[in-house]
Formats: C-alpha cells, sequence, structure tokens
C-alpha cells in the first residue's frame, strides 16, 4: 500500500485478500448460528408431562422464530444498502408504527379495503422514505441526524394521529391470514420476506445500482467525478428502506392483529445490530444480503432459543438476557472483525513487505 | 456577529418562544416552579456540555441514557448503605468515567465506529440493569436531598455547578490547547495527526470525558428526589443529542459550541411545559420535538449548501 | 483464523456443560405461568409474590415472565413460547384484548389452561377472569375519593403513564364518566403522560401547579405518577393545599402519606391478586374449578366470589395515613 507504480498490483492482491476476508466473515457467522442452534437444541427441547416433544426442537418453535423474525429481518435489509452507501437510516422503527396506524385508519375510518389501504401505505412509506432522501441528499445533510429527527417526528405523528390510544382491530380473516397462517408450508410473512430478501438481493449483488451503492459508500467524490448519479442513487435507497418498512407494517398489523402507534419501538436497533453482525461495515462499501440474513437468523435464534432454556425460564430473565447477549455479540462481532487488522499492525514489517509482493503465478 | 449566526438564531427563537408565553401564558414565569423545572434540567446540561464535545469529534455516544440509569442506581445504593456523599459523588463520576473508557477504547483504539458502539453498550448496560433490579424504586436516606440544605438553596447550588461547569468547559474550548484539540480532531483527524496532535488519544478522552460527566448528572439528579427509578435515564441520550445539534454542533463534526447547546436544551426543554401552559394536548409533543430538530438541520443544510456556492 | 473459532467453540462448550447440569431432571410438578404487562413495574412485582406464595403452598412451578416495557407484541411472543414448552396453566393480564386472544385460543386448543387476571382477554379465549376490581370500580373509586378529598368543587388534573396503555385509558374514561355523571362542580383541566417515569411525572407535576393556579388536586393513575406528583407539590410548597392521590403502591409512597402531602392512594391487594389467581389455575388444570361455579375457596384467603366467568378479589381499597403501615410491597 505504498508506491503508485506498485498500486495495481497491491490493489489486486488487497482487493483478493478483502474477499477471503468477507467470505471469512460470513462463514464465522455461519458457524456461531450452527453452533447456536445446535446448543439451544440439546439445551432446549424436551419431553414434556403430556409426552409431547416441545422446546426448540419442534417444527411449531421454528416456524415461530421465522414469523417473529420477518418485520425485524425486513428491515435489516432495507438497512443493508442504506448502509452499504455509509448512511444509516434510524427511522425505520418509528416509520413502521407510522404506517401501521395509517394502514388501519384507512381502513377503518376511511372505508378503503384491504388491498386498496395496502397499496396505499406502501405509497406512504416511499414518501416518507423520499422525505428522508430529500434531505439527505438535496441538502446534503448528515443521514444520522436527519433519521434521529424523522425517527422523533414519524413516531410522533403517530401518536398525535391516534390521539395515543387508537388501536385498530378487527381485522378481516383474510388478512389476519398474512400474519398468523401457513401457506404452503411456510408462515405466510416467510414468503414475503424471501421474495423481498431475493429482490434487494438481486439489486445489490447483480446490478450496477449495487455497484454504485458500493461505490458511494467507499468514495462518494470519487463516484460523483466517474460519473455516477450519485444523488438519484442515495434517494433510492432511503425511498427503498420506506417502501420496505411499510411493507414490514403491514405484516407487523396481520400477525398481531392490531395496529398501534407504538409499533416498531426498538426495531431499528436489532435491524442494525444484524447488519452490522452480518459484516457490512458500518462505514460503508461493503455488506452483502448473504450476511444481513445470517444476521437475522442469528439474533433470532438467541432471542428464542434463550427463551427456551430451563434455566433462563426460572430466572424468569428471558427478555433481559437475549437483550444482554445480543449486545454482548454486537460488541464481540466487531472486535473480531477488527482483530486481523490489528495482529497485522503488530506483526514486525519483514511479514509486511513478503506480503505485498504479488505472487508469481496467476 | 456572522460567525455565531446559527447559536444566535436558536437564542432569537428560545426568545420568541418566550416572549410568546409571556404573552399568552406569563403564569410560566413564577419563579418557584420555574427554578423546579431549572434544576430538573441541569443534570442534563451537564451531560450536553459532553456531548458537545463528542459530537464536534465527529464521534456519537448513545450509550448516556444506560450510562446515567447505572450511576444513579449504584449511587443510589451506596447512599442507601450509609456512605457519605463525599464518597458517593466521587464513586458515581468514576464509575461513569469507566463506562466511557471503555465506550473510549473500542473507538479510540479499536477504531470501531462510534454509534454501534455506543448502541451496544447501550443495550447490554440497560439490559444488565433490568436483570439486576428489576425496575424496583431505591429508596434514599433523608439527607440526600438537596445534600441536606433547603430545598432553595439545594437547587441553586445545583443549577449554578450546572452553569458554572459551562462557563469554565466554555472558557476552556476557547482557550486551552486541549479545547481547540477537540476542534482540530474533529475537522480533520489526519491533518490533526500532522500537527502533533493524537487524535486517539483527544477520542478516548472525550468519552471518559462524557462519562464522567454522566457520572456527575446522575449525582445531581439523586439530589432532587427521596427515591431512585432505575429507569431514570430513559430517552436522555435522545434529549441531548437533539439539544446539542439543535444548538449549532454540527454531526459532521469540528463546528459549534457550547452556548448554542445551552440554547438548544433550554428551546427544547421549554416544549412539555410550554404546551402544558397552552393547555395544548399532550401527545402533540413528540411531533413538535420532531419538527424543531428537523428544521434545525435543514437550516443547517441550507446555509452550508449556500455558503458551498 | 483458526483463533476466534477456536474460542468461540470452547465458550460454547463450556457454557453448554454448565447449563445441562445446571438444568434440572424433568420433573412432573405443574407449571402455572404467569404474564405480567411489565415486568420491571411494581405493582406485577408484587402481584408475583403473592404468586409465589401461592406457588409454593401449592407445590407447583412458577414461570414468570413478561416484557420490560408494556409491548403486546413481546407479550404475544412469550406466550407461544409457552404453548410450545406445553406449561398447564397460562395466567395472563393482557395488554391488548383481542391482540393475546389469538395466541390463547391456540393455548386452549392444546388442552392448556387459561386465565386472565389484571386486564382481561377476550371471553372465548380463557376461562375465568380474576378481576381485582372492574375497571368501572377503579374509576369510580378514583373519582368519589378526588371528590372527598376537594368538597366536590374545584379543577383537577391527571396524570396517566402512557397515552397508548390500554387499561389507563379505561380508567379515566370511568373516571370522566363518574365526574360528568355525579361531580358538576368540579373539572378536569388536563392530562400528561410521565412515560412510567417518576422524573416525568414531578415535571410535567410542576408544569400542571404552575399553569393551573386554580387546580385543587392531582390524580395519577400509573404507579410511578403518585410519588412523582407528590415530590412536585413538596417542592413547590403546596402540600396540603393541593392533594395529590392515585393508583400506586404503598411502599413507594409512604413517605409522602405519612408528611400528609398524599392523601390517599388507591389499590388492591396485589399480593392478594396474584394468589388467587395460581390458587385458580392450579384448580382449573385440577378440574376441580368448573364453569358455572359461584364461590372459590383460594388457600388461607377464603372464599371469593364468582360473577359469571369473573373471580372478584373484591372492591379497591384506599391505603391511607392510618392504614399504610400495615402493607408491604
Amino acid at each position: 500500500m505504498s508506491t503508485t507504480s506498485q498500486a495495481p498490483a497491491i490493489s489486486e492482491a488487497a482487493r483478493g485478500d478483502w474477499r477471503a476476508l468477507l467470505t471469512r466473515h460470513e462463514m464465522l457467522l455461519l458457524y456461531v448460528l450452527i453452533a447456536e442452534w445446535v446448543f439451544f437444541y440439546i439445551a432446549g427441547t424436551s419431553t414434556n408431562r403430556r409426552g409431547v416433544v416441545v422446546g426448540f426442537g419442534t417444527w411449531d418453535r421454528q416456524f415461530d422464530i421465522l414469523r417473529h423474525s420477518c418485520e425485524i429481518g425486513l428491515l435489516a435489509l432495507a438497512l443493508t444498502p442504506v448502509i452499504i452507501t455509509a448512511g444509516i437510516d434510524l427511522s425505520v422503527g418509528s416509520l413502521l408504527g407510522l404506517c401501521a396506524i395509517l394502514f388501519g385508519k384507512l381502513w377503518h375510518d376511511g372505508g378503503l379495503p384491504i388491498p386498496v389501504a395496502m397499496g396505499l401505505t406502501l405509497g406512504i412509506g416511499a414518501l416518507a422514505g423520499a422525505l428522508n432522501a430529500i434531505l439527505i441528499t438535496a441538502l446534503r445533510l448528515p443521514p444520522l441526524i436527519v433519521t434521529l429527527g424523522t425517527y422523533s417526528l414519524f413516531r410522533g405523528l403517530a401518536e398525535a394521529i391516534t390521539r395515543g390510544s387508537i388501536t385498530y382491530t378487527d381485522f378481516p380473516e383474510n388478512f389476519l391470514f398474512i400474519g398468523q397462517e401457513r401457506w404452503l408450508g411456510l408462515p405466510t410473512q416467510a414468503w414475503i420476506f424471501i421474495s423481498v430478501a431475493l429482490a434487494v438481493g438481486i439489486l445489490l449483488h447483480r446490478t450496477t445500482f449495487g455497484r454504485a451503492f458500493r461505490t458511494i459508500g467507499l468514495a462518494p467524490e470519487g463516484a460523483r467525478y466517474a460519473g455516477l448519479p450519485v444523488e438519484r442513487r442515495l434517494a433510492l435507497v432511503y425511498v427503498l428502506a420506506g417502501l420496505i418498512a411499510a411493507i414490514a407494517a403491514i405484516i407487523y398489523t396481520a400477525r398481531l392483529g392490531q395496529a398501534k402507534a407504538d409499533a416498531g419501538t426498538g426495531y431499528e436497533l436489532f435491524a442494525i445490530t444484524a447488519v452490522v453482525l452480518g459484516g457490512t461495515s458500518i462505514f460503508g462499501g461493503t455488506g452483502t444480503i448473504a450476511g444481513t440474513l445470517l444476521g437475522v437468523a442469528a439474533i433470532a435464534v438467541l432471542k428464542n432459543g434463550l427463551a427456551c432454556l430451563p434455566v433462563v425460564m426460572r430466572l424468569n430473565a428471558a427478555e433481559e438476557m437475549s437483550g444482554l447477549l445480543t449486545g454482548a455479540l454486537l460488541l464481540v462481532a466487531l472486535t473480531a472483525s477488527v482483530l486481523p487488522k490489528i495482529l497485522s499492525k503488530l506483526r514486525p514489517r519483514r511479514h509486511t513487505t513478503i506480503r505485498t509482493i504479488p505472487p508469481l503465478s496467476p | 456577529m456572522k460567525r455565531y449566526f446559527r447559536e444566535l438564531s436558536v437564542l432569537g427563537a428560545l426568545l420568541a418562544v418566550l416572549l410568546g408565553l409571556a404573552l399568552l401564558a406569563p403564569a410560566f414565569f413564577s419563579p418557584q416552579p420555574l427554578l423546579t423545572l431549572i434544576t430538573r434540567e441541569a443534570p442534563t446540561l451537564v451531560v450536553a456540555c459532553g456531548m458537545a464535545c463528542v459530537i464536534i469529534t465527529r464521534q456519537i455516544d448513545i450509550s448516556v441514557g444506560s450510562i446515567f440509569s447505572v450511576c444513579s442506581v449504584c449511587a443510589g445504593l451506596l447512599a442507601a448503605r450509609g456512605w457519605p456523599l463525599a464518597l458517593v459523588l466521587p464513586a458515581s463520576v468514576g464509575l461513569g468515567a469507566l463506562f466511557g473508557a471503555f465506550n473510549g477504547f473500542l473507538v479510540a483504539v479499536l477504531r470501531l465506529p462510534s454509534i454501534v458502539v455506543t448502541l451496544a453498550t447501550m443495550v447490554t448496560l440497560r439490559q444488565g440493569l433490568n436483570l439486576v433490579r428489576q425496575g424496583e424504586f431505591v429508596n434514599l436516606p433523608d439527607h440526600v436531598q438537596w445534600f441536606g440544605l433547603s430545598q432553595t438553596a439545594g437547587q441553586l447550588v445545583l443549577v449554578s455547578t450546572a452553569l458554572g461547569l459551562l462557563v469554565a468547559q466554555a472558557l476552556a474550548m476557547r482557550h486551552i490547547a486541549a479545547g481547540r484539540y477537540i476542534y482540530a480532531v474533529g475537522t480533520d483527524a489526519e491533518t490533526a495527526r500532522l500537527a502533533g496532535i493524537r487524535p486517539q488519544l483527544v477520542t478516548l478522552l472525550v468519552f471518559v470525558f462524557i462519562g464522567a460527566l454522566t457520572g456527575l448528572g446522575a449525582m445531581m439528579n439523586l439530589a432532587q428526589s427521596p427515591q431512585v427509578q432505575p429507569l431514570t435515564g430513559n430517552g436522555l441520550e435522545l434529549k441531548v443529542i437533539a439539544a446539542v445539534v439543535v444548538g449549532g454542533v454540527a454531526i459532521s463534526g469540528g463546528r459549534g459550541n457550547l452556548w448554542g447547546a445551552f440554547a438548544g436544551l433550554l428551546l427544547l426543554a421549554c416544549v412539555s411545559p410550554a404546551l402544558t401552559h397552552l393547555h395544548v394536548e399532550a401527545y402533540w409533543e413528540k411531533a413538535v420535538h420532531g419538527a424543531i430538530i428537523l428544521l434545525a438541520v435543514i437550516a443547517d443544510g441550507l446555509r452550508s449548501r449556500q455558503s458551498n456556492r | 483464523m483458526k483463533n476466534p473459532l477456536l474460542r468461540f467453540c470452547a465458550a460454547g462448550a463450556v457454557l453448554l456443560a454448565s447449563l445441562i447440569t445446571a438444568s434440572a431432571a424433568a420433573d412432573s410438578k405443574l407449571i402455572v405461568a404467569m404474564l405480567p404487562k411489565s415486568k420491571g413495574n411494581a405493582y406485577f412485582i408484587s402481584c408475583k409474590a403473592g404468586a409465589d406464595k401461592a406457588a409454593k403452598e401449592l407445590g407447583v412451578q412458577l414461570l414468570f415472565d413478561g416484557p420490560t416495557d408494556s409491548n403486546a407484541a413481546k407479550q404475544n411472543e412469550i406466550v407461544e413460547n409457552w404453548i410450545t414448552l406445553g406449561v398447564d396453566v397460562i395466567a395472563v393480564a393482557a395488554e391488548n384484548k383481542e391482540g393475546i386472544s389469538t395466541a390463547l385460543r391456540k393455548a386452549q386448543k392444546q388442552g392448556i389452561k387459561v386465565l386472565a387476571y389484571d386486564a382481561d382477554a377476550m371471553a372465548d379465549s380463557r376461562s375465568f377472569f380474576v378481576n381485582q376490581a372492574t375497571p368501572q370500580g377503579i374509576g369510580q373509586t378514583l373519582m368519589d375519593e378526588a371528590a372527598r378529598l376537594v368538597g366536590e368543587e374545584g379543577e383537577f388534573a391527571m396524570i396517566v403513564g402512557s397515552l397508548t396503555a390500554a387499561n389507563q385509558r379505561e380508567w379515566q374514561k370511568y373516571v370522566e364518566a363518574r365526574l360528568k355523571e355525579k361531580f358538576p362542580k368540579m373539572k378536569l383541566v388536563a392530562v400528561r403522560p410521565c412515560d412510567d417515569l417518576k422524573d416525568k411525572a414531578q415535571s410535567e407535576a410542576t408544569a400542571l401547579l404552575s399553569a393551573n393556579p386554580k387546580l385543587k388536586l392531582i390524580m395519577a393513575i400509573c404507579s410511578p405518577g403518585v410519588p412523582g406528583a407528590a415530590e412536585a407539590v413538596k417542592q413547590a410548597g403546596l402540600a396540603g393545599k393541593v392533594k395529590v392521590m392515585g393508583l400506586g403502591l404503598p411502599n413507594e409512597n409512604k413517605r409522602y402519606v405519612h408528611s400528609g402531602v398524599t392523601d390517599s392512594v388507591i389499590l388492591w391487594n396485589t399480593g392478594d391478586l396474584g394468589y388467587l389467581t395460581i390458587y385458580a389455575g392450579v384448580a382449573l388444570a385440577k378440574d376441580e374449578l368448573k364453569k358455572g361455579a359461584k364461590s372459590f375457596k383460594a388457600g388461607s384467603l377464603g372464599s371469593f366470589a364468582i360473577e359469571g366467568d369473573n373471580l372478584l378479589l373484591g372492591k379497591p381499597f384506599i391505603f391511607n395515613q392510618g392504614n399504610i403501615d400495615q402493607f408491604d410491597f
């Protein structure tokens, strides 16, 4: 990483290194996920007094995990492109709440049929995302502070519109089907989740948009000079995030059978944790959907698996322990991801020089 | 004048609100309740002083709320056990500084992004506290409230401590080298390093500083009532960050000062009592808060766009 | 990079070993699962104390878990946990009536007995509702006591926990209904939320006192709100001139009641509520308590009346200077 004449060869080697490192992070996460899963399977499954096998190792439980993690998973998917562009969106959880109550209001007070209400809600989500987008791209404001403001604003609007207490319930059966029943073997919302995951995955990894996002995250000025329409691409990620938050809101409402202003409180934190756990760098430039999905799975398994352990149940501490461990896991993951950099800095210079000599054979 | 336009405009907004209240709801200015409300905000001001430094160096700390809660509960438990206040105060400050050092180490030495580190710390501390305390209040011995002084004396002590800290720190940041280092690191860490400053050390110390201030704030909060609720720090981080940002401290670092943060804090703290005095329904509060923050931020954006052209 | 992987595995193995050895062998005790609205709320902690006592007397295992702040979504998750775990009885204090009922019906289908306590679920999703007092009764007691304290005329303000909590809205509704019905000379001037934070309640009360100089009483219907409001009144020097009362726990309010700042704290014996719930739950599981029963005997507490499917604890209890020291929760 020193003289410009060596730059192409070194960057080639560096890129190869980076790719290996990235794969290694996701592989590590996969090992952790498998280890977690096996652990909870062994420690959290038993036969209850009725002779039925219960606990972590049942199909019911696994489907429940899938069902419960769809909303946070969707938010994590929404945040991945945002974080790849070195941005952040703290308002997705509040937007979930706002979209949920607006959906309820459109259907209940507005008398609109469910599909129309759904469509309008998606539009509202995209519009809200556009608000973030305009402030960030047109006014060049830092995403952190814009979304901190909209985090308050969206939640505040949700509370003001419902006067804090109105809850919309009594949705029709075929709507609740989305959140509470199974279709072709999987919980219905899982299919929606999978479709969105595929769509975002294709966007990120198979289109030029995805490459643009990564470039913008690594070097926004350079991207601009290279002719990329930076503002348009950035606007896209935030609008997309708003749209996906609206989808999550609909699923949330269907799952619980109610639309309330406090929907989605705290979800953004878990979503960001999942994304970072999955290997996406908060500084931007790198990240994969596979990593995010693994991150969501790791957290979901942790949360639900802990609740199945007899020890945790006896302590009545499932909620706290899962929060504690998620926080700790995030810290460990972050530290582990920078360890190679630090270790390589600590190694004597001699090895570093040798490492920069490009390989002789292709 | 022009240099401080941003801060002066916040001050202007604050004065406009106060003027409106003077006309529409003069009861707002009755001295005793006003003093009580200001005293309640004193701990927040103290933490905001620290947050301003953190944001100026281009970092962020969203764990202050949880650190505040943990320090409050620990200080309360120590006081309840009979420790003299003269020992409880440094204990609280020290504990806060310790947590700050942990954050600072991860951010400055391991170069991890501060938003994620402090997010993890916040969640871990909050859940840990819930696990241990289960929401139970801590009852304090009588001599803790107002440090054993009369109510008014105690309130004046707390308010003057907060204001004194504000003035001292504002002056320090302008006139002492260490204060200028913060601005240097926030503007351009690499250039600062070339100029002989050690950005990592500065960043680490800034986190220790805000941690210590949070511990101090927790102590100041403790002295105001006979019980401590473990949830007490909930929402503090947002309150403080909003105040600092509204007050003109830019999230992109390198800019802003404590006076602006002070004005921002006062402006936002007025919202709730103002709504009560104007007899507006309570559920508008969050929306008004969010709107003020967004307006301030948009104003920032427009101004920097203009200056870029 | 074997090191991080090895470290993960080693840590996992240690954790695994310790947890497996720590977990007891499968026992044949009945398992009763109790869901509060919010685990951290001292009110529910005191319910748990009574429930623990009952569980010990009956020789059953008690599981007590809930969200750390009131959250209907998390309540559902916890109930689903318990269903797959195969507990025998589930007792819930529902944050959202309809939302939780889907999960409860699922539990009933699998043979788990379901009870509601403190805050009811839908009638077909539980066998009985252990009712400490109807929301109507609570609202009326609150309003009547408030009226008594101010001589049935004057302005008063209310502090609630959160604008979104369902049971608080219900109580508020009945307070306002009673106000309209019986006390035309009194006026409710403001309702402010305190997010279940004592300190915020104090700030809100301070502002209320200064904005409404003719205020005669503050009614706080969330338990951290009562000491918060009391502290505000005390610091404003208005103790005795502005009355403070509300729903709260004796322990948090003793010092204010004794110093005359707070006049009455209304509640019911939450420990008894927990005790009765567990007894009823176990009786349900053993098929000793059946639909259509008119009364139920619960251990050392004696007999309780049953109205339809409501198991009644009794009327709300008023704690004041005369009796508050007898209680410790």
